[in-house]
């Protein structure tokens, strides 16, 4: 029982960031119909911006040294900044990078068929990592934890050790999601995003700018998804691949909550997580092969209920 | 809309067909099938055969994207079957024309497994399990010691792929092994060109334009398309069985989810829903390589290729293969994936 507990705990720590990630694809999908597979690479780029903010120079992790370290020393202010700056500055440059690529690529694209802007987003994919791997090198780089990452640093609960970086993640993650409902609910930015969502010729028909508001859009849902990133705090290792099987599972997560259901996105995260984190154990698959237990939960998801857990069941029209 | 009532003008039949960049794209075909042989080296044509064979893979990539609207991120995976059944056909001592039947055969029937869960739905389901195939086979290949040669992969004895001793070309191996892919791959193109020809190719290509209407008409989607990743899967089965009979060696690494990346942009940038636009795909995925090498301006392959895919996919939505002829060029409004 403990020892299930403890399983538990560690799949909400991953689950939260399949999460994040997650969320960002369905933000994206919800208001374009579009499967943004650059989604990840662009949380990687911004995490590794997060550390080139937070690495003091010539002081990097395993060695090797942090290119952009120098520079950042050089032109930003109080260069090394505290892992939380550090963080917010990551997801700052992701939602930069969000807004720069609805504006330069995926907009005027707008009227080409999904298949050029799907082809787009794997261009992007691929572009993406290879410019990181370009930059910062193959190396695996640890990112320090904004939260509390001593040994000692947990509550037990149930026998079971329940760290203070997974209540911290998930605290961050609730805590998106809250400003996310807000900006939705509240703001005239939401209230065009959602009509935009509901039906873009309508939207732009009563006077919603959307371009803007797209944009907009792009940009916070590739600054939650940057979250992905800057979180891994400690139990990932960030190097050019993480983020391609951090895809696989924010693309499981998504398809088993529904591809157009923000708390989909969410239950789905958990659910990969935890998939993830007890099949080792009760099912003796082996951790090298960590790809699989979401790769065939996604499968089933297909099989049983292929729109997911909370997505809408699509009514089609000739 | 604009686009595509020009595109109905321009696609009227002209008077007569105008020569120039057809004739010209056989002859430098023609020549890259016969100037090879005669004044390459040994290795250099084997490396030459395994980009050839590539081709088919591409084509692939071509048949269930260009023409039936369904991303595959998950044709490495399918070459890494092919080549691992055979080197273990290979093994057992059967005879390689029948191994690589087999093996081709076989990996049809594995693309079709994976690819029947996205079926049930429309959109883009499919890229999402190939992908995920793609980036969990390498390290399941390693898992799998017996059959894949796990870590350090496995090495199988090509030596039967040799010319039969009436042709008199016992030191020109090389040379006859390159005259076998080309052989298989044109028998592939001629496969393709007869299938989107046909019946089924109609229905293949309505189902990319509208999956309801194609539905409507009667045709069985799911049929068309279960068939279609079958036999796009057993192109690049076959790919991975003339790769591991042009170099004995194989291995997991072979076959990561790169090289699938890699096979879906250069059926991009070749062109996708033109036959010819895979073998411009395979020129690009020579040519990228080489620029990058004697400009030096891109030390990273990635970069080139991702950065071309989004390229062309503004200049050029036909890819090479639609620049080079303009008839071609007018279909990029039919290309899609219908969404979900």
């Amino acid at each position: 029982m403990e020892l299930f507990l403890q399983r538990c705990f560690d799949g909400m720590f991953t689950g939260a960031i399949y999460a994040s990630l997650a969320l960002a694809i369905v933000m994206i999908y919800r208001s374009t119909g579009l499967l943004n597979f650059a989604q990840g690479e662009m949380a990687m780029m911004s995490g590794y911006i997060a550390l080139m903010l937070l690495t003091a120079p010539g002081a990097a992790g395993f060695g090797f040294a942090l290119r952009g370290t120098d520079w950042a020393s050089r032109w930003i202010p109080f260069h090394p900044w505290p892992t939380s700056a550090a963080i917010a500055g990551g997801v700052a440059f992701g939602a930069t990078l969000g807004a720069v690529i609805e504006r330069f690529v995926m907009r005027p694209l707008e009227r080409k068929s999904t298949l050029s802007q799907v082809n787009v987003t794997i261009g992007l994919l691929i572009l993406l990592n290879g410019m990181t791997l370009w930059i910062w090198g193959p190396f695996a780089r640890s990112f320090p934890s904004p939260f509390p990452n001593e040994i000692r640093d947990f509550v037990i609960i149930g026998g079971a050790r329940l760290r203070y970086t997974t209540i911290g993640v998930w605290a961050v993650l609730l805590a998106a999601i809250a400003i996310l409902g807000i900006l939705m609910q509240r703001t005239k930015t939401g209230l065009a995003f959602r009509a935009i969502t509901s039906s873009r010729e309508n939207a732009a028909l009563v006077g919603v700018p959307v371009g803007r508001t797209l944009a907009i859009g792009w940009a916070i849902a590739a600054g939650i998804g940057a979250l992905s990133a800057s979180l891994v705090g400690g139990a990932i290792v960030l190097e050019p691949l993480t983020m391609m099987n951090m895809l696989i599972y924010a693309l499981a997560a998504a398809t088993i909550g529904g591809l157009d259901s923000p708390l989909g996105a969410v239950v789905g995260g958990l659910i990969v997580g935890l998939a993830q984190a007890l099949a080792p154990g009760y099912l003796g698959i082996p951790t090298e092969l960590t790809l699989l237990p979401p790769l065939a939960a996604m499968v089933l998801a297909l099989l049983v209920r292929p729109h997911g857990l909370f997505g809408t069941v699509p009514v089609s029209r000739l | 809309m604009t686009a595509t009532a020009e595109a109905g003008i321009e696609a009227m039949p002209e008077p007569k067909p105008r020569p120039g960049w057809h004739r010209i794209f056989w002859v430098i075909l023609a020549l890259l099938v016969i100037v090879p042989p005669l004044v390459a080296e040994p290795l250099e044509l084997n490396r030459l055969a395994r980009l050839v064979v590539l081709v088919l893979a591409v084509l692939g990539v071509n048949l269930l994207t260009g023409y039936t609207g369904l991303i595959s991120l998950g044709h490495g995976v399918f070459v890494g079957v092919g080549a691992f059944t055979m080197a273990n056909l290979i093994d057992t001592g059967m005879s390689l024309y029948l191994a690589g039947l087999l093996a081709t055969a076989f990996t049809g029937a594995v693309g079709l497994v994976l690819g029947l869960p996205a079926l049930r739905v429309r959109g883009l389901y499919l890229a999402l399990i190939t992908f995920g195939i793609a980036l969990a086979f390498p390290p399941f290949a390693r898992r799998l010691g017996t059959w894949t040669g796990g870590v350090t992969g496995r090495t199988v004895v090509n030596d039967a792929f040799a010319p039969p001793s009436f042709l008199g070309l016992d030191d020109q191996v090389h040379v006859w092994r390159y005259g076998c892919c080309l052989v298989v791959v044109a028998l592939w193109f001629l496969l393709a060109r007869n299938l989107i020809n046909s019946r089924v190719g109609r229905a293949m290509r309505t189902i990319r334009d509208d999956e309801r209407a194609a539905a409507t008409f009667g045709i069985n989607v799911t049929a068309v398309k279960a068939g279609v990743i079958a036999i796009s899967s057993a192109a690049a089965g076959t790919a991975g069985v003339l790769q591991v009979l042009l170099n004995p060696y194989v291995s997991h690494g072979d076959f990561s989810a790169f090289l699938s990346l890699r096979l879906y942009a250069a059926a991009v940038l070749g062109g996708l829903g033109t036959l010819i636009g895979a073998v411009f795909g395979v020129l690009a995925l020579i040519i990228v390589p080489f620029i990058n090498g004697v400009i030096g301006l891109i030390d990273n392959e990635a970069v080139a290729f991702g950065a071309g895919l989004v390229i062309v996919t503004f200049i050029a939505p036909t890819g090479l293969a639609g620049l080079l002829d303009r008839r071609t060029g007018k279909r990029e409004e039919t290309g899609r994936v219908s969404p979900s």
